[in-house]
């Protein structure tokens, strides 16, 4: 599976910080669903192959439930991405990047 | 103060850039470099030879310059990749970046190596150990790839210690290391030494890096002049380089293709000796130097190479000048055989602002002409390089600008992915 490309409404401040608000997501029937993000739990920049971005962990209310979902936004494409590897969240966890 | 000095080398450079892009940035799940995997050319456009490989790849004998058939045949399931120099660029710039954060003085040697000057940091870092080690993590966990290495007094022990043990490993040869750790090695591991010197130096008895040490300078000087010098010195760990962040300027300028057929025809020749003059002016320009040598290379069908020089009247960057010398020199050099590879090189290079000697026959086409090409500089810096090109080429399978890496090179089509 790779990164899937997803729309995504956010807020720039004036510091230059970005807050991802709304994500709209594909559902079984495929049909577009908007999604308030409720919180971020947190997030960090990441440099891989020199390409600058930033990751967030955030949870989005769906069915009633709150779901832990990780989108990164591209600072070079602008692009916003909903980040595949399940296996990521563990990781920075434990490491504990705080936002 | 002892000098101290690092080789930083990328681990399998384009595999492992590769590797980072399409786990980080793409999202794969396999990680190209825990497979045999390699980084190669496309085969229909005769680019076919691996590029860059995986350790795993390694175990089944696949080496860089290998034709990918013959990498086949070695290893059936080779997952094989297209390059994406695009990326390297991006990549290369940032190891750079974080190694400037830790040295004032940073060489970059080629696109995936650069030395570093650490004299004095001991106070900032610990020991060169410890720097080397915080280094080569630091660019792990911020870019995902991994480097060697090598710690030394001077530039070539630092580049023979970063080739020791891969990947993802520090290595130091002091001059006092020397005896155990170089000397032992097969004289072909020492830089500068190729394959012609190997076998020249295996005729004179002389087979690993110790044992030319111990020659006698004589010897060496007779059978290889100035460069026996340099080999001896090296093979005794002596390098009185300095490690400068300037970059030198260029001596000359020259690109060449590998054409996806072989050319019978002059005019088709001639056409792409156009393309590749469009390329080395556009450097030239770009540089704001002129060339006073032109210079054409030919490899033919049977790989031969041949090559063919003349000196102009007065140092010019203009295209049509340059590819006019081309021709006549092509019509000189060129004896009918098929023709695989053209190259156009240009030496003696000066500034742009060189008084240029007036010629009563070129007709004041000169000033015409070099202000064509700026507008056509423009035009291209502005809206790409395919937004202007000379008609001849138009509808033509020979790109307009040759030479260099082919666009397509630059980004590659990520439809299917790695199993």
């Amino acid at each position: 599976m790779y990164n899937m490309p997803v729309d995504v409404i956010a807020t720039f401040n004036v510091q230059g910080k970005i807050k991802p608000n709304f994500i709209r997501l594909e559902d079984q029937s495929h049909a577009l669903q908007t999604y308030k993000i409720e919180s971020i739990m947190f997030s960090r920049e990441e440099k891989y192959a020199g390409m600058q971005a930033l990751f967030f962990c955030c949870n989005i209310l769906r069915d009633g439930c709150l779901q832990m979902i990780n989108i990164k936004y591209h600072v070079n494409t602008h692009q916003w991405v909903l980040v595949s590897d399940e296996s990521d969240k563990g990781e920075y966890a434990k490491e504990g990047y705080n936002n | 103060m002892d000098k101290l000095i690092f080789h930083i080398d990328v681990n399998s450079a384009f595999l492992s850039w590769e590797a980072v892009y399409r786990l980080h940035v793409l999202g794969e799940k396999g990680d190209l470099r825990d497979i045999p995997s390699a980084v190669a050319g496309d085969v229909k456009k005769r680019h076919g030879i691996i590029l860059a490989r995986s350790t795993p790849a390694k175990k089944f004998g696949v080496r860089t310059g290998d034709t990918i058939s013959d990498a086949r045949s070695l290893c059936p399931e080779l997952v094989i990749v297209p390059p994406h120099y695009d990326l390297y660029e991006t990549c290369s710039r940032a190891f750079v970046e974080i190694l400037r954060e830790y040295s004032p003085c940073v060489e970059q040697y080629s696109v995936d190596e650069a030395y570093c000057d650490m004299t004095g940091t001991v106070g900032l870092y610990g020991s060169a150990v410890v720097a080397a080690n915080l280094m080569k993590d630091k660019i792990y966990k911020v870019l995902g790839f991994t480097v060697n290495i090598g710690i030394s007094s001077n530039k070539l022990l630092a580049k023979m210690a970063s080739d020791f043990k891969k990947p993802n490993m520090v290595h130091t040869l002091f001059p006092e290391e020397m005896e155990k750790k170089l000397w032992p090695l097969p004289v072909g591991d020492l830089f500068y030494v190729g394959h012609a010197t190997k076998r020249k130096l295996k005729n004179l008895g002389i087979r690993t890096i110790g044992e030319l040490a111990r020659t006698d300078l004589d010897i060496l000087r007779s059978h290889f002049k100035k460069y026996g010098e340099l080999i001896y010195a090296f093979a005794n760990g002596i390098d009185v380089s300095m490690v400068t962040d300037t970059v030198p300027a260029n001596k000359g300028y020259g690109n060449s293709t590998v054409i996806a057929f072989d050319v019978d025809d002059a005019r088709v020749a001639k056409m792409i000796l156009l393309s590749l003059a469009e390329t080395v002016c556009t450097r030239l320009r770009d540089d704001k130097v002129m060339a006073t040598v032109v210079a054409v290379s030919i490899v033919d069908f049977e790989f031969n190479h041949a090559s063919h020089q003349m000196t102009l009247i007065s140092p010019t960057n203009v295209t049509n000048e340059i590819h006019r010398a081309a021709c006549r020199l092509f019509d000189e050099l060129w004896d009918g055989t098929p023709v695989r590879n053209l190259g156009i090189h240009t030496s003696k290079v000066v500034s742009d602002g060189f008084t240029r000697q007036l010629n009563l026959f070129d007709m004041n086409r000169y000033d015409k002409l070099a202000r064509l090409d700026k507008l056509v500089d423009e035009v291209r810096d502005r809206y790409g390089d395919d937004s202007i090109k000379r008609a001849v080429f138009l509808n033509n399978r020979i790109y307009h600008m040759a030479g260099g890496i082919a666009p397509e090179k630059r980004k590659p089509n990520y439809k299917e992915g790695i199993k």
